[in-house]
């Protein structure tokens, strides 16, 4: 056992330099290139250093252009999004799993739900555009908010779906004896076991809304609901590519989301196994 | 899990076919999902309804769209780049992500560097698209590219190598950012696989005198199985969706090696301006996959209860 | 208790009422608006337009909200802004080969007509040709021929396609002959003789058309008839993928302008085709480029047909049919235009029009393009063909020419398939 262990473990190591290399690299490029000054990207030799360090980027991204504007839309509609999304998802996870329903519909649900996701969504970013205009929601966040949990939906129930099957019927059950409704028992006693798995769903829907981009485009046409990273691809412009602001575009984009998934690393953990292996 | 034959005699209360939990259920479930069929129809019946339309939108065209559509030999490019794009793509993200959270699972013990590899992993998936083709784009460009730069420098290559410009390196440097996007969502879903299988059956094997790999065989790989399915769903969906990195870092090119369906997609839309055909195409694409999902489903059933 | 139950719901509903912003409103017809939108493109082109805007705040205390987009997602925008018929901009900024779509779908209100703006004769009438529609020159889009000309996009930026060579080490190239001896005379490593600007579809075409036509050829005749694949095209073609390539350097298919602008400023190439944006924001930008006062700028080399032929890019300012405001816009376009804007334009490093201005001497020191932007507009540069099906065929032309670029297709299969693409294309067109 030991021996087959540090062979393990030699192995080990270059496998996770490598993957240090990799991932850690375009990360450390990213960031480096956000501190570079602009004359420094017309260099004829790279540097891998920033060679004087500047925060200028930041404030380029955020005041000068106001990109603070699309970034607070984009808490506001990726925020709203989960709400949303874990709304619907409960209105559907909750009867299938705490509810006698036949597996037929039970697994129609979940494969209906699945289904969802292979919507390519340049096929029907026209047609939901229609739809906008006549709602009147164009340049509106609810029109991204709405469209973001429908594409969410499918992550949310299938998520919800594991955690609450998790949960056995006979508490609901003992606390119906008590004489609770089923609102009252749901409110008291299954949220507050559920709450890490939604708290997990919450956290992934909210990284996959984050970065967004076809339809922030679209149904959106001024900094009244913009979202960032609409703002973040007009820095790749005809003439240039203002590097340094993008990569500092970059980084605050993926500030949020990561500081989050870095918080609810435990429930992420147990949620992303869909709920699938569960063997009680 | 409750036996659904045997209802409680208590709940049969209300009359008729349904019990009253399924009433309840049915009244619950009935108005979200009527609502959100209704907003994932509706486009679609729009997009089909503009698919018999001319370009502007106007007279009736029967199925002339249909025919223009699959007449275009640049569909088939469209979709064979495509195809090549998903095979690269998809074996290679399993495999890997597979093979590390095997990896890790087996060798690392410490829980901080753990956290730290799932922080890591993280990272790739809440990166805007466009920053991540940047990225690539300051990888892989030539002249400023910093991978050729790292070539030259350390010895492995005399001149610099045109990853852009030419086919044979164009599909796979735009497949590699895919794969360094998505490698560390595959591990982290079969890693947390590996989390829930009892330790009571690999210590059982272990004893037994099971090799790493027929612990893995016999014992993970039922676990991990219906994730794996899951993970392929989820992939390839997003296969055929991918726009973002490949229009920064190639746009389609060279000439259209990289013309994968939704660029191709946006092209019809957005260049032509045949909203008619696009819409055609669109209806196509959902038909299909619809048709190759419930194909699959019914083969590979993914739910085991 | 009951009522309890529907607060989370409430709150969710308010929340989502309460994220709604009211639409920017617009103002009535007449009434002077409190404020104006102008969809703009992201980059050096509008960084003046930019600047100016707060002028015209404190002139007349309207404010003037610029939201920008890149080049391919202002199209976009402008598209679908114009199908929905949506007010959301009451001003939107124009690439000239834009103006025959959006003129043959009738998105633009008529500026002559209605708001009274005039030909100036101090702005050269190719610039305001190239904003009037149906064309006054040129072949007419058949749905268009007999409709009265109107101008409906005034341009902002005085954009002619040039060229550009490090004068401190040779003399001015007068044909494209000399263009490639130069360059294969002055190969050194890391320097290159040419930058062949070839990325996929509008960039190559963009580098390309002005070596068509000063080779002769050009994509369509006076009746639309595809010529892309005659003999003077065929030769403008290989001259680009086959003696222009071997000069370049290597990844010229994926090159974009911000590339080869680039490689210009830091001494690294020595001739290559250039818009006046590049020059101001990087090639003459002394933060960034190396080579500021040894680079000169001259009108397109003349080819085998004995004429150099510039390309007009301008961009323009224009009114969209929904805008409730189009008297203050008209009124902004004015203002804009007139010659003491146009001069604190420049300063701030917009790029004009007006004859007076690039003409004037003091000018000319600090912005060394302005003589050849005037002798170009002087020799009346030719346009991008006035089709709405200019987007399309700039695609299949861009892709085949990228394709024979890249060594993927012989430079006569590659103009072969373009032109049959392109004929199939028109004829669906109704051309």
């Amino acid at each position: 056992m030991r021996r087959s262990r540090s062979w393990r473990a030699v192995l080990a190591t270059p496998v996770f330099a490598v993957i240090a290399i990799l991932y850690a690299f375009p990360l450390y490029w990213l960031l480096a290139t956000s501190l570079k000054s602009k004359a420094e990207l017309y260099q004829t030799t790279l540097t891998l250093f920033p060679e004087a360090p500047t925060l200028q980027p930041y404030v380029s991204v955020l005041v000068e252009r106001g990109f603070w504007v699309l970034l607070r839309n984009s808490v506001v509609v990726c925020g709203l999004s989960v709400l949303v999304a874990l709304v619907l998802g409960l209105l559907i996870t909750y009867p299938i799993t705490r509810l006698e329903v036949s597996p037929r519909v039970r697994v129609g649900i979940l494969n209906w739900a699945l289904s969802l996701r292979f919507l390519p969504p340049i096929a029907i970013v026209v047609p939901y555009f229609a739809v906008v205009r006549t709602l009147g929601l164009y340049d509106q966040p609810q029109a991204l908010i709405f469209i973001y949990s429908l594409f969410n939906l499918p992550f949310t129930i299938w998520m919800l779906k594991g955690f609450l099957s998790e949960i056995p019927r006979e508490i609901e059950e003992a606390a119906f004896t008590d004489g609770a409704s089923r609102w009252t028992a749901f409110r008291l006693v299954l949220l507050p076991l559920a709450w890490p798995g939604l708290f997990a769903a919450a956290v992934i829907v909210f990284t996959f809304t984050w970065s967004e981009f076809l339809f922030a485009l679209i149904l959106t046409s001024t900094p009244n609901a913009q979202t960032f990273p609409v703002g973040v691809q007009g820095l790749v412009t005809q003439f240039e590519v203002i590097w340094n602001d993008m990569a500092a575009a970059g980084t605050i984009a993926l500030a949020l989301p990561l500081v989050l998934m870095i918080l609810a690393r435990r429930y992420v953990v147990a949620g992303l196994t869909f709920g699938v292996v569960r063997e009680k | 899990m409750a036996n659904v034959t045997a209802r409680p005699a208590l709940s049969r209360v209300g009359a008729g076919r349904f019990t009253r939990q399924e009433r309840l259920a049915y009244t619950m479930l009935a108005p979200v999902f009527g609502t959100i069929l209704v907003i994932v129809t509706y486009p679609f019946l729009l997009a089909v309804v503009q698919s018999v339309q001319d370009a502007a939108g106007r007279e009736f065209v029967g199925a002339s769209n249909y025919a223009n559509a699959l007449a275009n030999p640049l569909l088939y490019e469209a979709l064979g780049a495509t195809g090549t794009y998903a095979a690269l793509v998809m074996p290679t993200e399993i495999v890997l992500g597979l093979g590390l959270a095997l990896l890790v699972h087996r060798v690392v013990r410490s829980t901080g560097v753990r956290a730290l590899l799932f922080v890591l992993a993280t990272i790739p998936l809440v990166l805007p698209p466009i920053a991540v083709g940047v990225i690539a784009r300051l990888i892989y460009a030539p002249g400023y590219g910093v991978l050729n730069h790292l070539l030259i420098v350390t010895g492995i290559v005399r001149d610099e190598i045109n990853w852009l410009g030419q086919p044979t390196t164009a599909m796979p440097a735009v497949a590699s950012v895919d794969i360094w996007q998505w490698t560390p969502f595959v591990y982290l879903v079969l890693f947390s696989g590996l989390l829930t299988v009892p330790r009571e059956e690999i210590e059982a094997a272990q004893v037994d005198g099971a090799s790493g790999w027929q612990q893995f065989w016999h014992i993970e790989l039922n676990y991990l199985r219906p994730l794996v399915l899951l993970i392929v769903f989820f992939r390839l969906a997003d296969v055929l969706r991918v726009f973002d990195h490949v229009f920064v870092l190639t746009g389609g090119g060279p000439g259209n090696t990289t013309q994968l369906l939704s660029l191709y997609l946006y092209r019809i839309e957005f260049k032509y301006f045949d909203s008619g055909q696009a819409a055609a195409l669109a209806v196509m694409v959902l038909v299909a996959v619809s048709i190759a999902y419930s194909l699959v489903t019914r083969a590979l059933p993914v739910e085991r209860r | 208790m009951r009522r309890l139950q529907w607060a989370p719901a409430l709150v969710v509903a308010a929340l989502l009422i309460g994220a709604c912003q009211p639409a920017t409103p617009g103002g009535n017809i007449g009434q002077k608006p409190a404020k104006l939108t102008i969809a703009a493109v992201q980059g050096n082109e509008d960084a003046a337009l930019k600047a100016v805007a707060p002028l015209y705040e404190q002139k007349t205390g309207i404010k003037i909200e610029i939201v920008e987009f890149p080049y391919d997602q202002l199209f976009e925008k402008l598209v679908t802004t114009f199908k929905a018929n949506s007010p959301t901009y009451d001003l939107v900024m124009m690439d000239d080969p834009w103006m025959p779509k959006f003129g043959t779908d009738e998105s633009l209100q008529p500026l002559d007509s209605t708001y009274g703006i005039k030909r100036d004769s101090d702005i050269p009438d190719v610039v305001y040709d190239v904003g009037t529609w149906p064309p006054p020159r040129g072949p007419v889009p058949p749905k268009a021929k007999g409709k009265a000309a109107h101008l409906i996009g005034v341009t902002i930026v005085g954009n002619v396609e040039m060229f550009m060579y490090r004068s401190d080490m040779g003399p001015a190239p007068k044909t494209w002959d000399e263009v490639k001896a130069n360059a294969d005379k002055n190969k050194k490593p890391n320097f290159w003789g040419y930058v062949v600007r070839g990325k996929a579809t509008n960039p190559i075409v963009a580098d390309f058309l002005p070596i068509l036509w000063s080779f002769g050829g050009d994509v369509f005749d006076q009746n639309w008839n595809v010529t892309i694949d005659n003999a003077a095209s065929l030769k403008a073609v290989k001259f680009l993928v086959q003696d222009l390539k071997a000069a370049a350097p290597p990844g010229s298919e994926s090159i974009d302008a911000a590339d080869r602008s680039r490689l210009m400023a830091i001494g690294q190439a020595y001739q290559s085709t250039v818009w006046p944006g590049e020059i101001t924001e990087i090639v003459e930008n002394s933060t960034v480029s190396q080579v500021k006062g040894k680079v000169s700028y001259i009108p397109m080399p003349a080819g085998p047909s004995g004429k150099g032929i510039g390309m007009m890019g301008n961009w323009l300012l224009g009114v969209p049919k929904a805008s409730s405001n189009g008297q203050a816009a008209a009124d902004f376009i004015t203002w804009l235009t007139s010659s003491d804007t146009q001069k604190t334009y420049v300063e701030k490093g917009g790029i004009p029009a007006r004859k007076s201005i690039l003409n004037d001497a003091s000018l000319n020191q600090k912005n060394p393009y302005f003589a050849a932007l005037a002798k170009s507009l002087e020799a009346v540069p030719n346009w991008r063909p006035r089709t709405d099906q200019w987007n399309a065929v700039e695609t299949i032309l861009g892709t085949n020419l990228n394709a024979a670029l890249a060594g993927l297709a012989t430079p006569e299969d590659a103009t072969k398939k373009a032109a049959d693409q392109i004929r199939t294309l028109m004829k669906g067109a109704g051309y």
